[in-house]
């Protein structure tokens, strides 16, 4: 699969459209008042887990795209991109500008949402990290099955 | 009958542009650079005066930080860049810092803030502010419940009877709130920490929004000097 540039270039793509925005919101990458890049001793954990993510996320993605594109089937394509938002979404609210849009319109239930999300970032990105890993173990089984099958026939 | 599948991966291509959407809406709300002063900008600052300040009354630059005390980014900041910034500019005179109440993370952010300003009349602000950041928990874990800053009033030997009056007849409510609404209105604060950092003669400002390293607390400060 990787042998074309095409799912390189996607693979790479997705990584760095996922990367970028996380490291942003998680604050380790600031654009004002000029480009910053900095981690703290405390949040190398978050930011190992953002590389991580954003890793898998690329791979289970591409690989997807590349699955549909030989059998037609986009069932797996639905699995990788909730895996991708639930990790996504830990730690995205914070004390950013997303937890305050979020918080002063919805109010307490905002707060409430808010306040989960950051306090569980760690194991919401394991979680998501094992469904990545998961979507990713079945669709290299499913491809090598599938690419077996093709060149038996071919 | 009804494709699930599509409506599924629908849904989710519509909460994922819902959350880029609201994420893009609310880092463009503080994408700003520096800023020449309007003569607001030098009422603000003279009103900001009256609050606790750190450092000398006569430093040329002031920077003014919003936060709440349940921010965990702001406990970041608070452990890793102040104290090189009260090191290089805050001891020297060239700098001084007011903080400034913008508490909306949860229910106990209030009381918190509130708790300060009791302090601060028994001449205890800075080091009950220290104090709050340095035993942040999670946000409303009950951390900063009465009982607890009650207890941290208890260990910096404040009077308790004045500081309980204070906080349950609230007489720093009403502060706490106009301090909020002056960080979101006059400052354009949506997050924390937000730091202005202005130099007091020439009026020049320069705004940053979240928990910056030192590296650029540095820079905006000697080219405001």
């Amino acid at each position: 699969m990787y042998s074309n540039y095409f799912y390189i270039l996607i693979t790479v793509g997705i990584f760095f459209s996922l990367f970028i925005p996380l490291i942003t919101i998680s604050e380790f990458l600031f654009f004002e008042p000029f480009v910053v890049f900095s981690i703290y001793s405390e949040t190398v954990l978050s930011f190992s887990l953002i590389v991580i993510l954003s890793s898998l996320s690329a791979f289970a993605v591409s690989m997807n795209i590349y699955r549909a594109k030989l059998i037609k089937e986009t069932r797996k394509i639905g699995s990788s991109i909730i895996g991708t938002m639930i990790g996504a979404s830990a730690g995205a609210c914070s004390c950013g500008p997303i937890a305050f849009s979020i918080i002063t319109t919805f109010g307490t239930a905002g707060s409430i949402a808010s306040s989960f999300l950051t306090i569980y970032e760690i194991p919401i990105r394991l979680i998501s990290i094992a469904i990545l890993i998961a979507v990713i173990y079945v669709t290299t089984k499913s491809l090598s099955c599938e690419c077996n099958l093709k060149s038996q026939s071919g | 009958m009804v494709d699930t599948k599509k409506i599924a991966v629908a849904g989710a291509t519509v909460a994922l542009v819902a959350i880029l959407v609201t994420f893009a809406t609310s880092y463009m709300s503080d994408f700003d650079t520096s800023r020449t002063s309007t003569p607001e900008d030098g009422i603000k600052t003279l009103e900001l005066k009256q609050a606790p300040v750190l450092g000398s009354d006569t430093a040329t630059i002031t920077i003014i930080e919003v936060g709440d005390y349940q921010c965990h980014m702001c406990k970041l900041w608070f452990e890793e860049t102040r104290p090189l910034i009260v090191e290089n500019y805050i001891k020297t005179g060239k700098v001084n810092l007011v903080f400034m109440d913008m508490p909306f993370l949860g229910s106990d952010s209030i009381p918190a803030s509130e708790a300060t300003y009791c302090a601060d009349d028994q001449g205890k602000y800075w080091e009950y502010h220290s104090m709050l950041f340095r035993y942040q928990e999670e946000i409303d874990d009950g951390w900063a419940n009465a009982n607890r800053l009650q207890a941290i009033a208890f260990s910096l030997d404040l009077d308790i009877e004045q500081f309980d009056k204070c906080m349950t007849t609230d007489d720093h409510y009403a502060r706490v709130n106009y301090n909020k609404q002056v960080a979101v209105t006059e400052f354009g604060a949506s997050s924390t920490p937000t730091f202005m950092i202005v130099n007091t003669s020439s009026g020049d400002s320069q705004r940053i929004v979240g928990a910056h390293p030192y590296s650029t607390f540095e820079e905006v400060i000697n080219s405001l000097l």
